[in-house]
């Protein structure tokens, strides 16, 4: 009586137990697609911060940003890019490019106290980035040129706030030949 | 009658062949996600890293869990890639972190002092002679550091972990 019983909850408890394990492989599956997908393909962003007012708010846009342009070096100055911070590994940031290697890229160095300009050549392997609000960004100008390889996406269409949705095209860049 | 027994052969063969292309595509995923975060086998040659490495070419494993958590430091052999060219991914020895003071022999008479910055590392081949590394493309970010060297698997009498 009592092994029937053991039996009985035997059976129960290993059709639960495959039950659990198929819905959760399935998850896995999906979170695996999702993550291929996140680090290969496209990827959405929360980008917050005051440089790169008035492409992206201060308070937060999100946008997506795709891998491929990235690793087939199809980007070029003008284009957004997500890009790790050579400061803090842990960061990653969004700023536009401005210089490919061996560009001359002219900057103003401190617009808060001065106009006054440089000229650089971006160095083999480098890259240029500057925020859209020079007045208060962190970017080349403070840290150098920066690595070809931290970049991390190129940001191609804004998705949040909805009545600011659409496509961020090179027309709202400012002139790199200043 | 014909055309319809081949056309149930042809889905059955059909089905077959896409079960086997998900079992393979399955095991590269996994292939993938374990070479990318975790532990994967790499080649390494050149002479930069003499006498550790050697000239003509060692397979080594690097773990990819180190350099996510913060773990990597001074006296590690690490994976980096090039910040001169994207595409090339070296093998050298990290000789400082950030905030570290770092000297190095410009030429066998001149030694020049350096402080690694935030966010950097000093990173240098065991053969100084034949090596090109951040004495002349100077500190290069944490963010490119691919991962860490731990252990040795070809050649065979090289086995094991690498010495300091």
């Amino acid at each position: 009586m009592v092994g029937l019983i053991g039996r009985l909850w035997n059976l129960q408890y290993k059709s639960i137990v495959k039950e659990a394990s198929g819905k959760t492989l399935a998850v896995a599956k999906f979170f695996c697609i999702l993550h291929v997908t996140n680090t290969y393909l496209c990827t959405f962003a929360l980008a917050y911060g005051p440089s790169m007012i008035p492409t992206f708010n201060l308070t937060g846009d999100m946008f997506l940003a795709e891998r491929l342009s990235i690793k087939f070096g199809k980007v070029g100055p003008g284009d957004i890019v997500l890009l790790r911070s050579p400061e803090s590994p842990r960061k990653v940031m969004a700023k536009r490019l401005l210089g490919l290697e061996s560009h001359s890229v002219t900057y103003v160095v401190d617009p808060m106290n001065s106009d006054r300009c440089d000229t650089i050549v971006v160095p083999k392997g480098h890259v240029w980035v500057e925020g859209d609000n020079i007045y208060n960004s962190r970017d080349s100008r403070q840290f150098g040129p920066v690595p070809y390889s931290l970049l991390e996406g190129k940001v191609f269409c804004k998705i949040w706030p909805p009545k600011e949705f659409g496509s961020l095209m090179k027309s709202g860049m400012k002139d790199p030949d200043l | 009658m014909r055309l319809l027994s081949y056309m149930g052969q042809w889905k059955s063969a059909a089905k077959e062949v896409l079960d086997r292309t998900a079992i393979v595509a399955k095991f590269l995923c996994l292939l993938h996600v374990t070479n990318n975060y975790l532990c994967s086998p790499t080649l390494v040659y050149g002479p930069s890293m003499l006498p550790t490495l050697n000239l003509t070419g060692d397979v080594v494993l690097a773990e990819h869990v180190s350099h996510r958590i913060g773990k990597v430091g001074t006296g590690d052999v690490v994976l980096v890639r090039s910040p001169v060219d994207p595409r090339r991914i070296l093998t050298k020895r990290v000789v400082g972190m950030e905030g570290d003071t770092v000297s190095f022999y410009v030429d066998p008479m001149y030694s020049q002092t350096t402080v690694v910055p935030k966010g950097h590392v000093w990173i240098q081949g065991d053969n100084t002679y034949a090596s090109s590394d951040s004495r002349h493309f100077g500190s290069v970010p944490y963010g490119l550091i691919q991962g860490k060297v731990f252990f040795r698997v070809w050649p065979p009498d090289g086995f094991g972990t690498l010495e300091q």
